[in-house]
């Protein structure tokens, strides 16, 4: 399998060459184009070989998500047949994307929203940061992703990596993903008043060492900032 | 006339320069600034009888319709400068009379009097919401003017490529397209996230965009405040 | 303190560090995106709550604005606009003026910068957007973002043409006049509404994209209001 980032960093796509019967993963609807050879496969994303138990959770929260309007808990597993094949792949948004190879001991959490596809083993499991993640607010819905294999997540705007060092604050829409090392929690970024009129909505706290993948703009921000212009 | 294209790809903006008495043909809304020496003459392009009302009301609830402007510099030289609705590329594709070009309606900009256009229906409209498809053909000489969501792959296709229905631009006389389902059934289409894909085949250039609107469209329109049915 | 703009054109990102305690930079409220755990945020209306309000109602920006003041030294701080599109900054002498579209405004340093909300003219009805602006008087330094890449244009004794919903801003020794494109048509059919001839001279930024269209763009998906999902 090989892979090319092309097209970054302001629209970048995911081109996947595939050797025959060799998969990548993908988040529903992320497909731009592919050979007629390759083969599409749609799955719940409960995570690599699921139990019941947890194909089970997987369909809740599914089916949940899909009421409350936020993204498909669907991913998109594409074969090469025995010629191979091609495919390409994008988020919806505008921006980058970043490749983490992911092996023993080496976990990343990504924000959901961020999540394009993956390679191997990958695991990934849903993590709530703060109760108002399930209404679809502002909180942090995270994927821990663990296992073997790349795993490649989208950014809205350019990626900023920072290295952290004892204490870092992010604001949770400006979130990419962040090392399985640091220790982070989801909080208001001031004083109470700060936290209903400075419009930065809740921050994470990460501390400990690792790197965070931050993104330069924030889905929030864009809505903010739209929303007075639209008609009616 | 020619084109000029800066601030590619993210942000592009075209610029045409004409000389005293040419003429440029533009998608209406796409102006950004001009010199001070052009007269513009609006007409409507609908792609189906219906007259002026219908014309305008499918332009406001489905932005279908298809309003050009003409733009003719009087007096001297002047250039004018056109962008698109959303962020992405903007690129020049020379028009030869031997192979015409078939542009997603909202791809087209701009192109001098030379290029005819026609823009009478041809497309289709998806079963799922947000896909539907409008395609204009440029035909005769000259450099035509399009954009994309996000950046342009030119693609000497030569064969069969599945496209997302979302990604497509444009593509040269020679190549065909076909509807079909992006998997195997309806239900897993659906699920799927990719509903309907084209098969695109034959041999000619294809232009894709690294975006797709409606996967823009829907992925921050569900976090926008609700509007009145 | 030090400052550095990166990721422009496509995505400006404004990296401010400060040196030393007390230090400090004001923000248009929800710009911030990340900073190091010595750093205090202080939520005010600026220049009182009845200027505050009068800029929310005129100016379209938000009554609030954040301080960000370092409480130790080597602190960073990282804030972006909104929209898609570049950041820039721009250093005003004592007494020197510069006109910004108001929704441009995304920080400032220096606590003698002048920020005065001035009446545009005619509201944009068509696309929505007003020209509202912010009249900076230095000294100090300002940060302003575009939707697109910013387009600079030196205006002469000729003038210049700017469709509204691409203006960012101009300098002094520029006056300008609205009036809607292309007569009592243009402004129905054409897309164009309504657009402003700059005259004088001086320096006018357009941003290569215009929010009303986005706007326009994403009503279409907006969840309906009485109808779940």
């Amino acid at each position: 399998m090989e892979y090319r980032i092309e097209h970054g960093p302001a629209f970048a796509w995911l081109r996947v060459t595939l050797g025959p019967g060799e998969v990548v993963r993908a988040e529903a609807g992320a497909m731009v184009m592919r050979s007629p050879a390759v083969e599409m496969e749609t799955r719940l994303n409960a995570g690599y070989r699921p139990g019941i138990f947890r194909l089970f959770v997987a369909f809740i929260v599914a089916l949940l998500r899909k009421v409350l309007g936020g993204e498909t808990m669907f991913v998109n597993d594409f074969r090469g047949a025995a010629a191979g094949g091609e495919v390409v792949l994008a988020p919806a948004l505008s921006g980058g994307i970043v490749q983490k190879k992911l092996g023993p001991g080496r976990s990343l959490f990504v924000q959901r929203g961020s999540y394009l596809a993956n390679t191997g083993s990958i695991d990934t499991r849903l993590r709530f940061g703060g109760l108002r993640t399930l209404f679809g607010g502002e909180g942090l819905v995270l994927l821990e992703c663990s296992g073997e294999g790349d795993l490649f997540v989208n950014s809205y705007g350019g990626v900023v990596e920072v290295e952290v060092d004892g204490s870092f604050t992010v604001d949770t829409g400006h979130i990419v993903a962040f090392d399985g090392t640091l220790d982070f929690n989801v909080g208001s970024v001031g004083g109470l008043k700060s936290f209903f009129l400075s419009g930065e909505g809740l921050v994470c706290r990460f501390t400990g060492r690792g790197t965070v993948y931050m993104q330069s703009r924030n889905l929030s921000g864009l809505v903010g900032w739209i929303s007075p212009l639209l008609p009616g | 006339m020619h084109f000029e294209v800066s601030y590619r790809p993210s942000h592009a903006l075209g610029v045409a320069h004409l000389d005293a008495g040419e003429s440029v043909r533009a998608e209406a809304g796409a102006m950004v600034s001009m010199t001070r020496n052009f007269t513009v003459d609006t007409s409507m392009s609908s792609r189906r009888a219906g007259g002026l009302l219908k014309s305008l009301k499918r332009g406001f609830l489905g932005g279908e319709s298809f309003f050009t402007n003409l733009y003719t510099a009087n007096g001297g030289p002047g250039h004018i400068t056109f962008a698109p609705r959303l962020c992405g590329d903007m690129m020049v594709h020379e028009l030869t009379p031997d192979r015409s070009l078939v542009v997603q309606g909202s791809s087209y900009v701009a192109a001098p009097d030379s290029v005819v256009l026609d823009t009478r229906w041809q497309g289709f409209k998806g079963f799922f919401s947000g896909e539907s498809l409008f395609f204009l053909t440029a035909s005769g000489h000259g450099p035509v003017l399009i954009d994309a969501f996000g950046a342009i792959e030119a693609i000497e296709l030569d064969g069969e490529l599945i496209v997302d229905t979302g990604h497509l631009v444009a593509f040269t006389e020679g190549i065909d397209y076909r509807i079909d389902k992006a998997a195997r059934g309806w239900i897993a289409s659906y699920l799927s996230g990719e509903g309907l894909v084209l098969r695109v085949s034959g041999r000619g250039l294809l232009y894709v965009q690294s975006r797709n609107p409606s996967e823009y469209g829907k992925t921050v329109g569900r976090r926008l405040p609700a509007r009145e049915g | 303190m030090k400052y550095e703009i990166t990721g422009g054109p496509d995505y400006g990102l404004l990296k401010v560090r400060f040196e030393a305690p007390g230090e400090h930079v004001v923000a248009e409220s929800g710009a911030m995106v990340a900073m190091g755990p010595e750093i205090e945020i202080q939520t005010s209306a600026r220049g009182g709550l009845l200027a505050a309000a009068k800029r929310k109602v005129l100016g379209g920006e938000s009554i609030f604005q954040n301080t960000f003041t370092a409480r130790a030294a080597r602190q960073d701080l990282y804030l972006a606009p909104p929209p898609e599109g570049d950041l820039r900054s721009l250093d005003l002498a004592a007494g020197q003026t510069f006109f910004l579209q108001s929704g441009a405004y995304v920080a400032h340093i220096g606590d003698a910068l002048g920020l005065d909300t001035k009446w545009g003219g005619v509201r944009g009805f068509f696309s929505g957007v007003g020209l509202f602006l912010l009249k900076l008087t230095g000294p100090g330094t300002v940060f302003f973002s575009s939707y697109g890449a910013l387009h600079a244009v030196q205006v002469g004794p000729e003038g210049y043409t700017a469709d509204t919903g691409h203006v960012v801003g101009f300098t002094e020794g520029l006056n300008y006049g609205i009036r809607s494109f292309g007569g009592f048509k243009g402004l129905f059919l054409s897309g164009e509404g309504l657009v402003c001839d700059f005259n004088g001279s001086g320096t006018l930024y357009l941003q290569t994209r215009d929010p009303g269209l986005l706007a326009d763009f994403l009503h279409a998906y907006r969840p309906v209001k009485g109808s779940s999902g």
